[in-house]
């Protein structure tokens, strides 16, 4: 993983977190589980660098943790996306595809 | 929303750290966990598993650092290692901490008493039930002048014609006798006060009752209700006082109540006895003058009440325009009359000072940031370093704050316990006095504003002292220090700020001092003076006679027989006394020496343009004058310089007086004054302009005293005026003087007492004391305000001193590599050395020739002072003083600059 990676990972993965938590709560390691396959295995989170960002997204308040029990009845720290969170990836998410067609179209140009 | 969940964050971070460590160890381990869990039931082996989980993972401890930054949990952490630093800092330059401290917390300790003491004024809170409600009614004289303005007449009126303030109430304070057999006499103060004044207050009495509207009417039995502390004190706390006899003053009262502790209403009082009106004093406009207070109506606003007011104030200045043309009547709250706040610009004025005095701080703590600025701009090299090594701009200025911060909060502390010590002492200064009349609610002392107060001044000193250095070190040219770093290249730039930095330096110290010391030296040397009278062996005492209360004839002729019937008793106490055993001689005066009262005379043959001195104003010259008893001098052993003493007949004749040395000295250049004629220019009566004076009739001066007071005004420099006085021009008050032995005066204080008791309870014989006592207490407060004085000119000359020093020897060793330079190509030492000489003095003579203009400037603007008297001498004593501490400054570095092979300092490049 280059640092070209590293830097688009740290302008994207607060979105990629939300868009995780869309549909259920889940612990950190669920979040990076979560990410990977829904990108097809094309995104490697490295698995630590997630924390810092969830504790941001929580110090923001756009998402809740809460201590819980996996499945295996493990202690885990479990997050959920607040209703600000959810008007926060919107807004993140339409950004995102203005950007996303603005660069593809440049990039399509002759 | 997003802020307060931040702040929750930020809080739980400084004082949860350890529940937000334990929660992040947790969360972190469970996810390796989970992950070694999923890799095994993927196929791997438990070992391999354990391995890829951290593998995929990352650097634990670099990612727990990431946490905890964002939880805020290494904010803690980096102010920890920045106060550590910064106390490395301090010990490191310990002067520089040292000065910064002590100038600093002078300036809060100034500053913080300052603000106690007004604030105690300002924003006082009576305590008594809805105290916020109660007002003061006073009427305001439009033509400034000051005075008794309310009467039983205006009282009478308010009282009918106000619906917005109810329950009005009026007071007077006199000072009585209380008698009670078996025990000494005292003097104590009585409130004359009307019941309503007990319904304002709201107050229940712990035994008894409180007064009553009948206790007013005439004939009522006469009564007394007492504070809690007085019935302990006088009393012995006797269960059964109610309905016990007590001698105030001329009346036996029976005694009806006792109030709760610590109930002093209306102002400082511990007896109340009955207020009563009489009808006559209302149609004449006569008695005494009250103070008059009420409470706001339910859903009334001062102003409301104000406007109210304003109706029935009109009414009477149509009615009695000879005595109420001028009156404009106010409502103020209950407190304001008693502090002296009634003038609405003593608040603003108050205010003002506040701001002055916090601005002395932004002084000190400017030069505090010189200070640090010299000393930070010799690190601008290591900070250059940090910062091109990734320190943000941010945490190099936080860390050069908190410095900053640290030595400003270290002032701040000392700074207050020296405030609370000195309003300790202010406060039992003042409840010492059994005079005083400090309202009850007035309570000195450190209050959470203050604290809150001196938190924001070190903030602001620590802001000034420390952030602007740190912004101009760390400023955008990082490049330029590192260039400085590796060239130690000369910086023009700088050089010209020193230069005005230093000018300004020195201009303002030299300005400044010579008034600061002229003033603390005039403390000190008040302090230490003594008396050239006999004070020792003198004792003092005021008299007067407790104004009859006879509602039957009309006021005029009741004053008359009051100053008949004093005259009668006070010859009768003149003989008495002077027949005591011990007792040398005795005096009447009307006030004693060094409490004569200012007044304004006309010289003749002299326009007052003339008179070559800044005492003199259009209305006149300034003087203190007393009426005394012919043969004062004599008692007080003053003798005679020049001239006569007074004769009995001078004080019949009233067309002669003496005057003081001081007088000829400050009016006459030191010529004779006898046979000169003077006359008192007095403020004229009602009815004219009150700025118009009316001449009285020219007297002639036949005899010339030295100067002999030492006690009495600060300034005690204005000329005495004596005029003569027979018994029979007094009218109810006269100060005695008691001549006895030295050893034996507190037994004759006792015996004056006993004979003034036992001539006439109604007789009232007042702070009886040792002449000398009075002195010296006079003398305590001045060396308090020379202490003071002196404290922070001396913090303010440490600081500039130590400001020029640090900026000379800044300057010098800014020019090293230079200096290195020329002595490499062969320059003579002597050369250098007065290159550096010529730029240091010409800052420093530039600096001294502004301060010069500046002092006078000042001098001039606040009327003369010191420059015109032997205060000249000090404009050039501080001026050299500050040359010589520059001068020293630069001598040093250069020695050193001079001592260093120039090898050395080229190879530092």
């Amino acid at each position: 993983m280059g640092t070209s990676n590293a830097k688009l990972l740290q302008g994207t993965l607060d979105m990629l977190i939300l868009q995780a938590l869309r549909l259920a709560p889940m612990h950190g390691f669920g979040i990076g589980r979560r990410i990977m396959q829904l990108a097809d295995d094309a995104l490697i989170v490295e698995e630590g660098s997630l924390y810092p960002a969830i504790y941001r997204l929580e110090q923001r308040g756009w998402i809740k943790g809460e201590w819980g029990l996996s499945e295996k009845n493990q202690r885990a720290r479990y997050y959920k996306l607040t209703a600000r969170g959810r008007k926060q990836l919107q807004v993140e998410g339409e950004n995102w595809e203005r950007l996303a067609a603005a660069v593809t179209k440049v990039m399509q140009a002759v | 929303m997003e802020l307060v969940t931040k702040l929750w964050w930020r809080l739980r971070a400084l004082f949860g750290r350890s529940s937000i460590e334990r929660d992040m160890d947790e969360e972190l381990r469970a996810h390796i966990s989970l992950r070694t869990e999923a890799n095994i039931a993927a196929g791997m082996s438990p070992d391999e598993a354990l391995r890829d989980a951290r593998v995929r993972f990352g650097g634990l401890e670099g990612i727990k650092e990431a946490c905890r930054d964002v939880r805020g949990a290494g904010m803690f952490d980096v102010l920890v290692q920045d106060v550590r630093f910064a106390g490395r800092m301090i010990r490191k330059y310990p002067g520089l901490s040292l000065v910064s401290v002590i100038g600093m917390s002078v300036a809060i300790a100034v500053a913080a008493g300052y603000f106690a003491v007004s604030n105690a004024f300002l924003d006082p809170t009576v305590p008594i039930p809805d105290g916020d409600r109660v007002v003061s009614l006073q009427n305001t004289d439009a033509t400034g002048e000051g005075g008794d303005r309310q009467k039983a007449r205006d009282f009478v009126a308010w009282r009918d014609g106000l619906k917005r303030v109810h329950e009005l109430a009026a007071f007077a304070t006199t000072r009585r006798n209380l008698l009670l057999a078996g025990r000494d006499l005292e003097r104590v103060d009585v409130a004359q006060m009307t019941a309503s004044g007990f319904r304002v207050a709201r107050t229940a009495p712990h035994l008894g009752r409180v007064l009553l509207d009948v206790d007013e009417g005439a004939g009522a039995p006469p009564v007394v209700v007492i504070a809690h502390d007085e019935w302990q004190r006088v009393f012995g706390g006797d269960p059964a006082i109610l309905g016990r006899q007590v001698r105030v003053g001329a009346d036996v009262c029976t005694v009806v109540g006792v109030m709760p502790e610590g109930f002093r209403f209306p102002v400082n009082h511990r007896y109340w006895v009955p207020l009563r009106i009489r009808p006559a004093d209302a149609d004449s406009g006569g008695g005494p003058s009250l103070s008059i207070f009420g409470r706001l109506a339910d859903g009334a606003t001062l102003d409301d009440a104000e406007a109210e007011l304003a109706v029935v104030g009109a009414r009477m200045a149509a009615a009695y325009p000879e005595t109420h043309q001028h009156f404009r009547p106010r409502v103020m709250p209950y407190a304001y009359p008693f502090l002296g706040l009634d003038d609405p610009h003593a608040t603003l004025a108050i205010r003002g000072w506040q701001l002055g005095i916090a601005l002395l701080l932004v002084v000190v703590a400017a030069n505090v940031a010189i200070l640090v600025y010299a000393r930070v701009a010799t690190r601008t090299g290591e900070i250059a370093v940090r910062m091109a090594l990734g320190a943000n701009r941010r945490r190099v200025i936080a860390q050069l704050s908190v410095e900053a911060l640290v030595l400003s909060v270290s002032a701040a502390v000392i700074g207050l316990a020296i405030a609370a010590f000195g309003l300790d002492a202010l406060q039992a200064h003042i409840r010492a006095d059994a005079n005083s009349q400090l309202p009850f609610w007035v309570r000195l002392g450190l209050s959470p504003a203050v604290i809150v107060y001196v938190a924001g001044l070190a903030i602001t000193g620590g802001v000034i002292a420390g952030i602007i250095p740190a912004l101009k070190a760390t400023g955008l040219r990082v490049h330029a220090g590192l260039q400085q770093l590796s060239m130690r290249g000369s910086q023009q730039q700088l050089g010209q700020m020193w230069t005005a930095l230093v000018v300004v330096q020195v201009a303002v110290a030299v300005a400044i001092l010579p008034f600061a010391v002229y003033n603390a030296a005039k403390g000190v040397g008040r302090a230490f003076t003594q008396p050239s009278y006999p004070a020792h062996e003198l004792l003092r005492a005021s008299l007067s006679l407790e104004a009859a209360t006879d509602s039957a004839t009309s006021e005029a002729a009741t004053a008359d027989a009051d100053k008949k019937r004093f005259r009668q008793l006070a010859g009768e106490l003149l003989r008495r006394v002077e027949a005591e055993p011990g007792v040398s001689g005795v005096a009447f005066t009307s006030q004693f020496p060094g409490n004569e009262r200012p007044a304004r005379i006309e010289i003749e043959g002299m326009r007052q343009t003339e008179i070559p001195s800044q005492t003199v104003e259009p209305q006149g010259a300034s003087i203190r004058t007393a009426e005394i008893e012919p043969d004062l001098f004599s008692l007080f052993t003053v003798p005679i310089v020049a001239g006569r003493a007074f004769l009995d007949s001078d004080a019949r004749a009233a067309s002669t007086v003496i005057v003081d040395q001081l007088f000829e000295e400050r009016f006459l250049q030191g010529a004779s004054a006898l046979g000169r004629r003077v006359r008192f220019l007095n403020k004229a009566n009602s009815g004219a302009r009150p700025t118009e004076v009316e001449p009285g009739p020219w007297l002639e001066v036949v005899g010339v005293v030295p100067a002999f007071v030492a006690s009495g005004d600060f300034d005690g420099s204005d000329p005495r005026v004596y005029r003569p006085m027979a018994l029979e021009d007094a009218s109810t008050r006269l100060q005695l003087a008691v001549r006895g032995q030295r050893d034996s005066l507190l037994d004759l204080a006792e015996r004056v007492a006993d004979i003034a008791a036992a001539l006439d309870p109604a007789l009232e014989l007042d702070q009886v004391q040792c002449a000398a006592d009075d002195e010296l207490q006079e003398r305590r407060a001045s060396l308090f305000v020379a202490i003071g004085i002196s404290a922070v000119t001396a913090s303010v000359l440490l600081l500039s001193a130590t400001g020029i020093y640090a900026m000379m020897s800044f300057t010098v060793t800014k020019r090293r590599r230079e200096i290195g330079i020329r002595v490499a190509l062969g320059a003579d030492a002597r050369r250098i050395l007065s290159g550096i000489f010529a730029r240091a003095s010409a800052q420093l003579s530039a600096g001294v020739l502004t301060g010069f203009a500046l002092a006078f400037a000042v001098d001039r603007a606040v009327g003369g002072g010191p420059l015109s008297e032997k205060g000249m001498l000090l404009l050039p004593a501080v001026a050299a003083l500050l040359i010589i501490v520059g001068l020293l400054a630069a001598l040093g570095p250069a020695r050193r600059v001079l001592a260093v092979h120039p090898v050395e300092v080229l190879r530092e490049d």
